[in-house]
């Protein structure tokens, strides 16, 4: 018993350290976060959280669970239970949900007003499942024609196929030689898949190692996240699109007509030239390590002045990421900045949900690698922040957009505006160093004359690279210190006048 | 202070001078073995080294996430830590590595399924030095300790605070375990669940012996089976316990559920059913399942045609009651069973011709299956 009160004492005295120092975070004054007190009993290793119609919340647990909260009462009442591992939900009604599992798309409904769930109809199990621990399904999302997509992670080299799979096993989907490669042994591991409302599901966009996440933006444009490992050299938000290829060899072997046999060992060039790299990507160590659930800012406001723009869970830290895009050469590609660090916020964001008032809701996990349990919710105080609003591509290097604007003189300061650019690097090894890391430098700049906008010229602009701009003891007119510091733009396409 | 930064230099200098002797004579080396466990947690978590000892290090990485390991001055991992996480965006190109006099020895980043080697000399001062992987994040739970002593002490691992508190029992992790055997010590119970599951109740699993689609239901009467959404048919069936998920929800789960108690019914026909050509396996497709009274009635269709199959603990607790339904069936259909498969059967409805029950279009509307447990095998 003693030594049991000692590490609890200890354990306190370690949370406060952690928190207190933890990438010595400021207060945030524009966003605060609320803690959602979870029921007694519940591991509440978060898969899923969205509202229903009624405004409840409505959120999956690794444990099969399936559970309601009223934010009003905040209780929680039990849904639905024993489901494998639901990783994702999409809401039909208060009493119909789709719940994403591991071994199918199951709908699952109260069909007699008692408040649990009775019937659990599957709604698509046409894809591969050998066993293998990692073969997490993530989705569903909805498009405005009624279509819905899924991701399916490829299967993790850590672990094996299981002695009885479902579906067909084709062994070219592996590199059995290169220890702890994932791999797609079993049909569409590590592709989107779509399901038309008739029910046929379609493979359409491959080479997804972990795509733990998938939503649009409110263009209808799909997004999936990647995480850094083998063949990603750091993680990365894909555009999908139907008919591309996102990096990952295995998963090669499931394209229709496939005839060369295991994609492993086709040269790395004729792989990069098949692949679409990442419309952004998120440096390792410094902005994302494990990005999640890509979601936009449709509050039109309410959750302050980012709308249109994607937020990402991130699973490493105590930080939600933001990501700004925008079209260049016709393909979408941008910048991201950490949104959120720190302020009571927790590891393993892992879901992330807007409320009917405009909060943010935030559902943790670890699932046995970094992260955190739980639920909690951001909220914006209405304090305008001080940030960078967005980043976008000039011919000549960037232009910066600020929520506020800015203090004239250390705004007008080129040594506040660091640059330097790398770029990562396509193989099988798990994850890239940074290659050609260079400071690039800022040769001539420009303010606007509301003080919110600066043109920056940078001496070299090259396509492939990260553009990581470090900002300065930059102030707002107010006298405010900005709360990010650091955003990474991915330059994946050159602007040119004639677009 | 000026005195102890300058012992220290004098310290480190003469380190390194050890360390290529030590390297010359690396066969007299004793080695330590470190692997890193899944939820960022180093196997060993302290070790005993004697002053001024020379030590290899070997550091393997069987973890899916990247980690590196530094050695630390007695007190200051939290400081290392910390002065790695303010390396931010230089972190990835410096390993994580902070330029800091706390950080006396450094492993850069392992990826996963590699590992890499330090040779180095134990300091000659005594104390605990931690080490730790500052990879960001992980600073904070993935560390241990090395005792520096020459009396090989290390304090109760209960009480031990220089390791991650969850490593502070030679218990496993999860204490949670509904089938916990009488002879246990009680250890503290943690809920699996924010209710008790009581029977029946189903959890969707990976389960030895049968596909990974597999549905394991329990029963009353201490009975459980296993039926298979990706086959289509009931697997096996056992009596005594439920299952052991606590492997499966510790970590990645990349075990099966454990089944408690003895099975009694395992199926090993080619498919349970033959619609109108005998002989000739049809084509399933799992629906679903609805709850009636707790319990699931499966559905799914074999060659289009909708099965629903209710299964229910016998009263006795000797086998299993299926309740079959074929509302739409035109044609006769053969209930498939192979003796020694550990039931003995018996039907509502139909006739058997030797090990198989042939059921006209009408009787198979609805009929029931009973499997009872072979007496012979009964206690």
């Amino acid at each position: 018993m003693k030594s049991n009160s000692i590490n609890k004492c200890f354990i306190s005295v370690f949370l406060l350290f952690a928190s207190a120092h933890l990438w010595a975070q400021k207060v945030n004054q524009s966003y605060r976060v609320e803690t959602i007190t979870m029921p007694a009993g519940l591991t509440s290793e978060n898969g899923a959280v969205e509202f229903l119609p009624d405004g409840r919340l409505v959120a999956s647990f690794t444990r099969g669970e399936v559970m309601i909260y009223n934010p009003l009462t905040k209780e929680w009442k039990l849904f639905a239970e024993g489901l494998h591992d639901p990783l994702g939900i999409l809401v039909i009604s208060n009493s119909e949900l789709l719940v994403m599992q591991r071994p199918e798309l199951t709908r699952i409904k109260d069909t007699d007003g008692d408040g649990q769930a009775d019937l659990y109809e599957k709604v698509t199990d046409d894809f591969g499942l050998s066993g293998n621990y990692h073969e997490f399904n993530y989705g569903p999302v909805k498009d405005k024609d009624g279509n819905l997509f899924i991701a399916l992670n490829s299967s993790s080299g850590g672990g094996d196929i299981r002695a009885e799979v479902r579906g067909e096993i084709n062994p070219l989907g592996r590199d059995k030689s290169g220890k702890g490669q994932m791999f797609s042994n079993t049909p569409y591991r590590g592709w989107v898949m779509k399901l038309s409302p008739s029910g046929h599901l379609e493979p359409i966009a491959s080479g997804f190692r972990s795509p733990n996440g998938i939503g649009f933006d409110l263009e209808g444009n799909l997004f999936a996240n990647d995480n850094q490992g083998d063949w990603i050299g750091t993680s990365a938000l894909h555009h999908v699109v139907k008919g591309r290829f996102y990096g990952h060899p295995g998963t090669l072997v499931w394209e229709k007509g496939w005839n060369k046999g295991n994609p492993f060992f086709l040269p790395i060039p004729v792989l990069d030239s098949m692949r679409t790299r990442g419309a952004v990507l998120f440096p390792h160590g410094i902005i994302a390590n494990s990005p999640t659930q890509p979601i936009v800012d449709a509050t039109g406001g309410k959750f302050g002045p980012f709308s249109g723009q994607l937020l990402v869970g991130e699973m490493n830290r105590e930080r939600i990421v933001r990501v700004m895009l925008e079209r260049v050469g016709g393909e979408l590609q941008g910048a991201c900045i950490p949104f959120l660090d720190g302020n009571g916020l927790r590891k393993g964001n892992n879901r992330l949900v807007f409320g009917p008032d405009g909060s943010l809701w935030v559902g943790q996990n670890s699932h046995g690698w970094l992260g955190d349990q739980g639920i909690q919710r951001i909220i914006y105080t209405g304090k305008q922040p001080a940030d960078i609003l967005s980043m976008n591509l000039t011919e000549k290097g960037f232009d910066l957009v600020f929520t506020q604007p800015l203090n004239k003189t250390t705004a007008l300061e080129l040594k506040n505006y660091v640059f330097r650019h790398y770029f990562y690097k396509y193989h099988s090894k798990y994850g890239s160093d940074q290659f050609d890391v260079q400071n690039i430098a800022v040769t001539d700049m420009q303010i606007s004359e509301d003080l919110r906008k600066v043109s920056l010229t940078l001496s070299s602009l090259k396509p492939g690279y990260v553009y990581e701009l470090n900002l300065g003891d930059i102030k707002t007119a107010s006298g405010e210190e900005l709360t990010n510091k650091v955003i990474c733009y991915t330059l994946n396409k050159l602007k040119t006048s004639s677009l | 202070m000026r005195f102890v930064k300058i012992s220290f230099s004098f310290l480190l200098a003469l380190l390194s001078i050890l360390q290529v002797y030590a390297q010359s004579n690396a066969d007299t080396v004793r080695t330590i073995k470190i692997d890193v466990l899944v939820g960022l947690q180093f196997d060993l978590v302290r070790f005993n080294a004697k002053p001024g000892e020379m030590l290899k290090l070997i550091f393997s990485n069987s973890d899916d996430m990247s980690h590196n390991l530094l050695i630390t001055k007695p007190g200051a991992r939290l400081e290392v830590v910390n002065q790695a996480l303010s390396l931010s965006e230089k972190g990835p190109s410096m390993d994580y590595i902070p330029n800091s006099s706390s950080v006396l020895y450094s492993i850069p980043v392992v990826n996963p399924n590699q590992f890499r080697t330090l040779s180095f000399t134990v300091p000659k001062q005594e104390g605990v030095y931690p080490y730790v992987c500052t990879l960001p994040g992980h600073g904070f739970i993935m560390f241990g300790a090395m005792y520096v002593n020459s009396d090989g002490k290390m304090p109760d691992i209960k009480d031990d605070l220089n390791i991650p508190p969850n490593r502070r029992e030679t218990d496993h992790a999860v204490s949670s375990n509904q089938s916990m055997k009488h002879n246990e010590h009680p250890k503290e119970i943690k809920a699996l669940h924010p209710y008790s599951p009581i029977s029946p109740y189903l959890y969707r699993v990976f389960i030895d012996g049968a596909s990974p689609a597999a549905i394991a239901v329990s029963l009353t009467k201490d009975l459980s089976y296993c039926w298979d959404a990706g086959t289509c048919r009931l697997r096996f069936a056992w009596r005594g316990g439920f299952l052991d998920n606590s492997e499966l929800w510790k970590g990645k789960g990349d075990v099966s559920a454990k089944v408690i108690g003895e099975v009694f019914f395992r199926d090993h026909t080619d498919f349970p059913f033959y619609l109108k050509d005998r002989g000739k396996i049809p084509e399933y497709d799992y629906k679903g399942y609805s709850l009636i009274n707790r319990y699931p009635e499966f559905h799914y269709t074999l060659n289009g045609i909708d099965f629903f199959e209710l299964i229910l603990p016998k009263e006795d607790g000797s086998g299993l009651i299926r309740k079959f339904r074929i509302p739409n069936v035109k044609n006769t259909v053969w209930f498939n069973t192979i003796p020694l498969d550990g039931a003995i059967y018996e039907s509502s409805s139909g006739k058997w011709q030797e090990n198989t029950l042939k059921l006209s279009a009408s009787q198979a509307k609805e009929f029931i299956i009973t499997m009872s447990k072979k007496e012979r095998d009964l206690k």
